[in-house]
């Protein structure tokens, strides 16, 4: 049997009113709120939250051996973002890692390559995880609709909890919506024709193909997770495939938005959340063509929902504290010359993998990596351990000084829970609510730009309730 | 230690800038008006300089960076100079140099400068120490020491208002020396409604970016009455190097400076202090933000660990308690060109053995001591002056 063995979403912390925008521009609010990236997130930090979410609940002897990761806005043109999740979640280097991108079913397309690669005995347990921070043009109505995401899934042969039935894919060359190789923002040509043609199209044929395939009718499918290019047409998709609206999942515009690439696989794993055994679930994804996958959930789906709650979301004030956020990375100085790649790869496993030295005479874990335990000076046996990612603020500031589009910054020194000490900086928090004691976790962000380089380095982010509670690694 | 340096080595001569915003003076004419008042101070020519010491924490662009920014500066050529850097122990550490080869008895007369000119730089404030790529990221200065205060904060249950008293004293000081940055008086209510710079530090409770150069000569001390009859003496130098990264190290506290207690227990060894505060008439101390200072007292041995905020709060190191620490208005009024700091400091406390200090003369001023507190306690100097 072959299907997904874990799932999970991601949803960034901050939030901002849709009428705050259309306010600015003085044009119509579609209401609600959308969920951004962080200045310091984009689609491989995201992606590698919830990549790290699977890998460090995994509590089986086999190890990954695939990351594919999907994404319209990968951080590099050339440089594997999948390369750097998978070193980020300590993978090792034997990992088949792919960038999948170029349409927004690019996930979907990640997805359908895992099960075919686990189909075919050629891959035993891959994690696909993709994410999108997507812009659109100031003004335009998709600066209103899109929102920030990441979602991903573990595909595998042990463990199943949504088994396999059918799947499959269509393309089609029709202009609708685009970008760039030069653009930031989307391009889309939002008319009654453009909807009819190319995304009901689409789904409609590759949603009646899998039915085919599957032998089953529209009534026997118990949950449907069609992606959305406006978060209305998918309910006109439906209807027209015989879906009962009822089954069919709401697509989160009000509270999140369009999130391109992560959408139907977020939808898909929301209808695992609440799937009971037997239940079909069918995920259909657009973007130049459609892909359609139909999973089954066994009996061995865990009753406890696998996405873990987010903390509790930051609203940003004003549209203008908004835009700086979401330009800061763009339009930073390139700060410092080209770093040597010689340092680099000397300080991968503590600055990427986050290793620590644990010394084999007094147990003091450590980090940097050292020649000498700091502790009892020990100079042999000191062993290269992963450092545990989840500790408590031992102290920290709040710093007006240091460069960053949003002012205080959050420093602090945080005790691991081995004991190790990290300096890093707080993120995703209220400056003003940072207290000694308070629980975190490491989390991968984007530093900075410099030397025509994306550098990214660990902060940490407070933990939510529910993940203080589940297992860590 | 069996040959100890106490008593063997002596300050004939001393010079120092007006400390500030130098921006109509060079690195280089900062540097030769100090060495010129050291030399004129000692009533000698450049010619009988054996050798000489230059600390420079941060080379600038095209000066500080080797020895040769002190021989251009006052062309002393063909002897031999070396530049010293260890964080903000700079100057004492160059000054600690110095002294040494004259108790090896390798030279007579010595030269120690420090020069830094910081407000030439494009950066607010002062980039981080140690400057990884990635590690020290989101670092500055007051970013640093203000994670050390937190946690004191946290165990010792103090509050922001000690730490204002310090810059309320220092201040205070600084109106008394000519040749401090600030000469201003500020009150408690103004340090602690200042804008914040890094929690709990606000602007007051950081000492500022500063120009300026101080030079001291020394020689033998068997030596110095040929010069002048008010020479000093080096009676206890300490130096002590701690981690340069605190913030990763297992168990570390973050309460106070291993390091100045170290280097403080060697310097008062030397100069075979019991008491610190029963003998030490006053003390030139590393504020670079005031909590620092209350840190100091405690390291330094001039009360226990914890009740530092009383001993600022009491008064004990005001200009008239008994024991008047930072009377030039230390770091906070008289700023902190790095460098320069230590030597300006070993300046400060000759001057008052000399009793030349004018308003802020601490009175019976016997023996003095100047501590240098570099990194979050990566490395401090302590040096103990006193009169013949």
């Amino acid at each position: 049997m072959v299907g997904i063995t874990d799932y999970s979403t991601y949803l960034p912390s901050y939030r901002i009113g849709r009428d705050m925008i259309a306010q600015q521009w003085g044009t119509k609010s579609l209401g609600g709120i959308k969920a951004v990236a962080n200045y310091d997130q984009d689609a491989l930090t995201m992606a590698f939250e919830v990549a790290w979410n699977m890998v460090e609940r995994d509590d089986t002897t086999l190890s990954h051996d695939g990351l594919y990761f999907a994404s319209t806005t990968a951080p590099y043109w050339q440089r594997a973002s999948s390369s750097f999740i998978a070193a980020a979640c300590d993978l090792p280097d034997e990992i088949e890692a792919i960038d999948f991108g170029g349409s927004l079913r690019a996930g979907m397309s990640a997805l359908r390559a895992a099960l075919n690669a686990v189909v075919a005995g050629a891959n035993q347990k891959v994690i696909v995880a993709v994410a999108d921070v997507r812009d659109g043009a100031p003004e335009s109505l998709e600066e209103q609709q899109f929102g920030d995401g990441a979602a991903a899934l573990c595909i595998g042969k042990e463990g199943v909890i949504a088994e396999l039935i059918a799947h499959g894919s269509r393309s089609d060359a029709f202009l609708d919506e685009w970008r760039r190789d030069k653009d930031s923002a989307v391009s889309s040509l939002g008319s009654r024709y453009t909807l009819e043609r190319g995304y009901i199209a689409n789904t409609v044929t590759i949603g009646k193909h899998i039915l085919e395939l599957a032998r089953l009718n529209s009534i026997d499918i118990a949950h449907v997770a069609l992606s959305s290019p406006d978060g209305r047409a998918h309910i006109t998709a439906a209807k027209k495939l015989g879906f009962d609206p009822a089954r069919l999942l709401e697509v989160p515009i009000a509270d999140g938005g369009l999130t391109g690439v992560p959408l139907p696989i977020t939808l898909l794993c929301q209808a695992l959340d609440r799937a009971k055994p037997g239940d079909f679930v069918l995920t259909i994804g657009h973007g130049d063509g459609a892909d359609a996958v139909l999973f089954r959930v066994t009996d061995q789906k865990p009753k406890v929902s696998r996405i873990p709650a987010s903390a509790s979301p930051l609203n940003i004030p004003t549209y203008s504290i908004f835009r700086k956020q979401r330009d800061f990375n763009r339009t930073a100085t390139e700060e410092g010359g080209v770093m040597s790649n010689v340092t680099l790869e000397q300080e991968e496993r503590q600055n990427v993998r986050l290793h620590a030295t644990r010394c084999q005479k007094c147990n003091t874990v450590q980090f940097p990596i050292t020649m000498v335990c700091v502790h009892c000076h020990n100079r042999s046996g000191l062993d290269e351990v992963r450092m545990r990612r989840r500790g408590t603020v031992f102290t920290f500031t709040k710093d007006y000084l240091y460069n960053a589009p949003v002012s205080p910054v959050g420093v602090g020194v945080i005790e691991l829970d081995d004991g190790a000490r990290f300096y890093c900086q707080l993120t995703d928090i209220d400056t003003e609510a940072i207290e000694i004691g308070q629980k975190v976790q490491l989390t991968l962000r984007r530093l900075r730009d410099g030397g025509r380089m994306h550098h990214y380095y660990w902060k940490c982010r407070p933990l939510a309730v529910t993940e203080v509670r589940s297992n860590q690694k | 230690m069996e040959s100890s340096l106490k008593d063997k080595v002596a300050i004939i001569g001393i010079g120092c800038t007006k400390f500030g915003d130098n921006f109509d003076q060079s690195y280089e004419d900062m540097a030769a008006e100090a060495v010129f008042q050291a030399l004129d101070d000692a009533k000698i020519d450049a010619a009988r300089i054996d050798a000489g010491w230059l600390g420079t924490f941060s080379p600038g662009q095209g000066y500080g960076k080797a020895s040769v920014s002190l021989a251009d500066a006052i062309k002393m050529y063909d002897k031999p100079l070396t530049r010293v850097e260890n964080y903000c122990a700079t100057g004492t550490d160059a000054f600690r140099n110095a002294a040494f080869s004259v108790a090896a008895g390798i030279y007579d007369i010595v030269l120690v400068l420090g020069v830094e000119k910081l407000k030439d730089r494009p950066a607010r404030g002062l980039a981080s120490e140690g400057n990884h790529l990635y590690q020290h990221e989101g670092s500055t200065a007051p970013g640093l020491f203000a994670l050390a205060a937190t946690r004191y904060f946290e165990e010792f249950k103090i509050g922001r208002k000690p730490l204002a008293q310090v810059a309320v004293k220092n201040h205070h000081n600084g109106t008394l020396n000519p040749k401090a940055h600030f000469q201003m008086e500020v009150t408690e209510e103004q340090v602690l409604k200042a804008p914040m710079v890094a929690y709990p530090f606000g602007l007051f409770d950081c000492c500022p970016t500063t120009d300026g150069a101080a030079a001291a000569i020394l020689c033998r001390a068997d030596m110095a009455k040929q010069f002048r009859d008010d020479y000093v003496l080096v009676k206890g130098l300490g130096l002590a190097v701690n981690t340069g990264r605190p913030w990763f190290m297992p168990g570390h506290r973050f309460t106070g400076f291993p390091v100045t207690q170290a280097a403080a227990h060697q310097a008062y060894e030397m100069a075979a202090i019991k008491d610190p505060l029963k003998e030490i008439d006053l003390a030139e101390v590393h504020d670079c933000f005031t909590w620092t200072e209350i840190s100091n007292y405690e390291d330094l041995g001039f009360c226990k660990k914890g009740e530092g905020a009383n001993f600022i709060s009491e008064g004990r190191s005001r200009l008239e308690g008994d024991l008047p620490v930072n009377p030039s208005g230390g770091l906070k009024s008289s700023g902190h060109p790095i460098g320069a700091s230590g030597v300006r400091m070993i300046y400060e406390i000759t001057t008052h053995l000399r009793e030349q200090a004018g308003a802020r003369q601490v009175k019976n001023a016997r023996l003095g001591l100047a501590h240098n507190l570099g990194g979050l306690g990566a490395v401090a100097c302590v040096v103990v002056l006193g009169q013949p």
